[in-house]
């Protein structure tokens, strides 16, 4: 374990190092305009060890402090109109003592297990964008629920679009 | 093997000569049914004799490889001595000569079905499905839990009541132990259940969310899918747990690996281009090489035991089971389902249909419900 950590530290850091705004987007969006592919072996931003007996689902977490941000179908993109979302997190987070939880979430026309996948994607994302905008890494872990726990147990557009997006978990 | 192919071939001559000699009304030999072997329950004693004639006619049935009928058009009698945990199996041909004798041990079933995949491979070469385990997702108590039941669809027992989310199940290849992901902790990680002891291990349990768990064909491996690193990517371990190896390096979203026979390489679904299309890549490591398959949306791959097709899931409006062959690299659909895996005959499929369990003889197309009744079912793994 201790190897792990290491591990996990060191490509935090790499992450955090070579992270300037490039391209961790599907098929490149977001990128930066280097043109450069993603082919670096540092991708993503490495989660830190979770708080022992603290889990998104837990009594000890406050769900409803923000805005979930909401996703296209088959998509992990953060639109231009959940960025405001993002700030106010983010703003939260560099002020606050407090650790988040990010979960991710998929509407149910996936297979489960491809949505357990993309749930985690978007929770990354996520917190990728809250890194971004100056919160601290370290006190953000994410979890992935796929198509479980529905918003809206409809199967409508409006239930489906209510399903794809990631929530905030703040530890109290 | 030689003995087992000349076997084959007798009962293909056997069965032809039957055609000829008793079916006297018709002058012209037909084969239509040439690639089932007649065969017949004969005497069975002991007391669960007639559960034991019944399991097995059903068994050799659903191996797709015989025509179970009456003795007097048999090239094959199967007949034995059931006593308790034992059974004394004995096949013999039409001449009277003995081609199987053996004895199985095991419960009530159990050693049915061993006597069954012995007299499918000695008759026919193949390997037989029926001493195999399937186990499944099912929401029959208002939550996802992990069931387990034979391959026949009998025997149907609840492994876990988390009353959470347990999903993702994958038996071992010998049927003793199941990996699957668990939300007891609040977090996506995988348990380990022992089927013998019943006992439970929370083997992987790294930040973020641990899924797709699948063991080697020897057991002693896992494919899983970890996003410690931030994004979910392919890694190896051994099983039990230890210092994961990471294979993949994409953007986008790996999921459900499924490894080759012989445990070198793995194939596994990832978005990293749009939709979900099948990669191929080394188990110890290297690029990931696209499997098309003319479909947008490709997930859930199963790599058949004998290495040469993989079965998947792909999205259509609903979803459909599709079969990609590796050697020819054509790829068909057989039918609406999800989460297809092959057995050990590389043969038959089970997969999820309308909350039901299915099995499809892929050869014949003839499909069979195994399990319903228990909510809606899916996610289903088969042991080999």
């Amino acid at each position: 374990m201790k190897l792990i950590r290491l591990l996990s530290v060191t490509a935090f850091s790499l992450a955090l190092l070579t992270f300037s705004g490039c391209v961790h987007g599907k098929n490149g969006a977001g990128g930066s305009g280097s043109g450069a592919s993603d082919s670096d072996s540092v991708n993503g931003m490495a989660l830190p060890e979770r708080q022992d007996g603290v889990s998104f689902t837990g009594s000890n977490v406050d769900r409803n402090k923000f805005r979930p941000i909401y996703f296209g179908f088959d998509s992990h993109e953060i639109s231009g109109e959940e960025r405001g979302k993002i700030e106010e997190v983010a703003n939260f987070m560099k002020s606050a003592p407090n650790n988040l939880i990010i979960a991710g979430f998929t509407d149910e026309r996936g297979t489960p297990e491809y949505n357990r996948g993309l749930g985690e994607r978007r929770a990354q994302a996520v917190r990728e964008a809250l890194i971004r905008a100056g919160a601290d890494g370290s006190k953000i872990q994410t979890v992935s629920f796929g198509s479980e726990m529905p918003a809206d147990s409809g199967s409508s557009e409006g239930a489906w679009a209510k399903n794809r997006r990631a929530e905030f978990g703040v530890v109290r | 093997m030689k003995k087992l192919h000349a076997l084959s071939l007798l009962a293909t001559c056997l069965l032809a000569s039957a055609t000829v000699t008793w079916g006297a009304e018709t002058p012209t030999i037909t084969i239509s049914k040439s690639d089932k072997i007649a065969i017949a329950i004969g005497a069975l004693s002991g007391a669960d004799g007639p559960q034991v004639a019944k399991i097995l006619q059903n068994d050799l049935a659903m191996s797709g490889y015989f025509n179970v009928g009456p003795a007097a058009n048999a090239g094959f009698i199967v007949g034995g001595t059931s006593s308790g945990t034992s059974l004394a199996g004995s096949v013999t041909d039409r001449a009277g000569k003995t081609v199987l004798s053996k004895t199985f041990n095991g419960t009530a079933r159990g050693k049915v079905h061993a006597y069954a995949d012995e007299i499918i491979e000695t008759l026919t070469g193949n390997k037989g499905i029926a001493d195999s385990k399937v186990a499944f997702v099912a929401t029959h108590t208002g939550h996802k839990e992990i069931y387990v039941a034979d391959a026949d669809g009998s025997n149907v027992r609840q492994l876990t009541s988390d009353g959470t989310i347990s999903v993702g199940p994958k038996l071992s290849p010998d049927g003793t132990k199941l990996v699957y992901t668990g939300y007891k902790s609040g977090y996506a990680d995988v348990y380990e259940i022992d089927l013998n002891s019943g006992a439970r291990n929370r083997i992987i349990k790294f930040p973020g969310t641990n899924i797709g768990a699948c063991y080697s064909p020897n057991g002693r491996e896992l494919a899983v899918i970890l996003s410690k690193d931030g994004n979910p990517e392919l890694y190896t371990t051994s099983a039990g747990g230890g210092s994961p190896h990471r294979l993949t390096h994409t953007p986008g979203v790996e999921s459900s690996p499924t490894w080759s026979p012989s445990g070198d390489e793995i194939i596994y679904s990832s978005d990293d281009h749009g939709g979900p299309q099948l990669y191929r890549i080394s188990a110890s490591g290297g690029t990931g090489r696209l499997l098309s398959t003319g479909h947008g949306y490709n997930t859930e791959p199963n790599w058949s035991p004998d290495g040469k097709r993989v079965a998947f899931t792909v999205r259509e409006g609903g979803f459909t089971i599709a079969i990609l062959d590796l050697g020819s690299g054509n790829s068909h659909t057989v039918g609406s389902g999800e989460g297809p895996a092959w057995g050990a005959d590389s043969r038959h499929l089970i997969f999820a249909e309308g909350g039901a369990l299915i099995l499809l003889d892929a050869q014949t197309g003839q499909k069979t419900t195994l399990v319903s009744g228990l909510g809606k079912i899916s996610e289903p793994t088969w042991s080999r």
